[in-house]
């Protein structure tokens, strides 16, 4: 059990890029409204998670809220580019979310916009909603009020001007950057695991064969392809080996086998609550605005 | 003998295969980096595009300060013959602090301040310093796992036999890397 986390933790910390800056994350998010620090009631927040997910449902555009608690000495500007990469915000290939982070204790806040949105939501527009909307909400203390109508001028200001944004801007967020190592760490835990449990040992052999004809077919190279094909598959023999030989030990031990022979429940994912399915992959570069009350 | 023969035979597969992959990753975090760079070229493109209205806006209340506008004239031309990423790494720092100075000038002069048009070109440029600074940071993010590949063994040797060699950081001028802060 100790092992299987240990190597899970390893596994984790080799995947995970390496962060500098003080960012800490405030984990995943569990919608469209995410409130830390329970600044609104609970149908107050279920109202504007209804309103910004039929939002998305019309438009297509993400718009997510955040309100923490602290910076934890980090910049606003910081904070909310490196949340907005984390949860990516917005559609993959289109960029079209907003974020609207309010720290409470440092009484900062900002209105950070996708790259597809920047030539509709400005940072003049951004920093004027902050300005006079949300500014003498807050002051008042009536920050779900305040966070409402944020929103409503986010979309206001998107819808105003829907226009395809200039193709210059296009290429340079047309570029799709997708990370395919958790899928794949997922994907050859699976393969692992079915190959555990087949009690044949040639199977690994013949899909390590099959690949590598694959990465010989997409690279283009005769050469490679052969290479590739050759090594993988004695590298699948020898491996299905190993996996079907601990498989069967911890069978017939009654244990369960290590997390490298089938064992691992990495392979289940569990979906999120409430329909909410996380955003869309979408990135933004430091546009919009920031303020403080 | 037929067992050596094989043995030799895997190492070699093996290196070939190592040195395929390890080729193919410096090929495309260089491409990573320039295509990166680009981003961080149309930022500054977009700052001098806002630097004119500006000065438009300001040049005729600041009567005393015309020094401020000759600067940044200056700095502009010099991004605008600006050759090499060197080069215009250098320009723009130098935009930048010719431009730092104005905002600094313009806070001083409270009808300015209070113009909502001054405001919003304000806020224009304190965004467009922010997108800067994101896309710089993620310029430099990208030169460091470039610079730590070439640099560690065994992708050293494969990098110097193919000429792929570290790259330079973007550094801001010292107090520079701060987007000039504007307060009303």
């Amino acid at each position: 059990m100790w092992r299987k986390f240990f190597v899970a933790g390893v596994v984790f910390v080799l995947l995970a890029p390496i962060t500098v800056s003080a960012y800490v994350t405030p984990g995943a998010p569990s919608g469209y409204v995410n409130d830390y620090a329970a600044v609104m009631s609970e149908t107050e927040r279920g109202e504007l998670e209804s309103q910004l997910s039929e939002y998305e449902k019309k438009t297509g555009n993400e718009i997510a809220v955040a309100v923490i608690k602290s910076l934890d000495g980090d910049t606003v500007e910081n904070f909310s580019e490196k949340l907005f990469a984390e949860w990516g915000i917005g559609k993959e290939g289109k960029d079209n979310g907003v974020l609207f982070l309010v720290a409470l204790d440092d009484h900062k806040m900002r209105i950070e916009v996708g790259y597809g949105l920047e030539p509709v939501l400005t940072d003049a527009e951004s920093y004027w909603i902050i300005e006079r909307v949300a500014k003498p909400a807050f002051q008042n203390n009536e920050y779900a009020r305040g966070i409402r109508e944020v929103t409503q001028e986010i979309q206001k200001a998107i819808d105003a001007d829907v226009g395809e944004p200039p193709a210059s801007l296009q290429d340079s967020t047309m570029k799709v950057h997708f990370d395919f190592s958790p899928l794949a760490l997922v994907l050859f835990v699976w393969v692992i695991s079915v190959l555990a449990r087949s009690k044949s040992w040639w199977a690994g052999g013949i899909i390590g064969g099959v690949i590598g004809s694959l990465i010989g077919f997409i690279s283009g190279f005769v050469y490679a392809g052969i290479v590739a094909m050759s090594v993988l598959t004695v590298f699948g023999l020898l491996f299905d080996f190993l996996v079907s030989r601990e498989y069967q030990q911890s069978v017939v031990l009654g244990k369960r086998p290590r997390w490298w022979a089938g064992g691992s429940g990495l392979g289940r994912r569990s979906s999120g609550g409430g329909g909410f399915g996380g955003f869309g992959g979408g990135r933004s570069g430091g546009g919009g605005a920031s303020g403080g009350w | 003998m037929k067992k050596i023969l094989l043995g030799v035979v895997a190492v070699v597969v093996l290196l070939g295969g190592y040195l395929f992959t390890t080729y193919n990753k410096f090929v495309s975090l260089e491409e990573k980096i320039d295509s990166q760079w680009a981003q961080v070229e149309t930022q500054y493109q977009r700052r001098l595009d806002l630097i004119p209205n500006l000065v438009e806006s300001v040049k005729g209340v600041m009567q005393q300060e015309q020094s401020v506008f000759g600067a940044l004239a200056d700095a502009r031309t010099k991004y605008a013959g600006a050759k090499t990423v060197d080069e215009k790494a250098a320009a723009a720092t130098q935009v930048e602090s010719s431009l730092g100075r104005l905002l600094v000038i313009v806070e001083n002069y409270p009808q300015l301040r209070s113009s909502e048009n001054v405001q919003t070109l304000m806020v224009q440029l304190e965004g467009t310093e922010n997108r800067i600074g994101v896309e710089r940071g993620r310029f430099n993010d990208m030169v460091r796992d470039l610079n730590t590949s070439v640099k560690r063994f065994p992708g050293n040797i494969i990098a110097s036999k193919f000429g792929f060699s570290e790259r330079a950081y973007f550094d801001a001028a010292s107090g520079a890397e701060n987007a000039p802060k504007v307060t009303f």
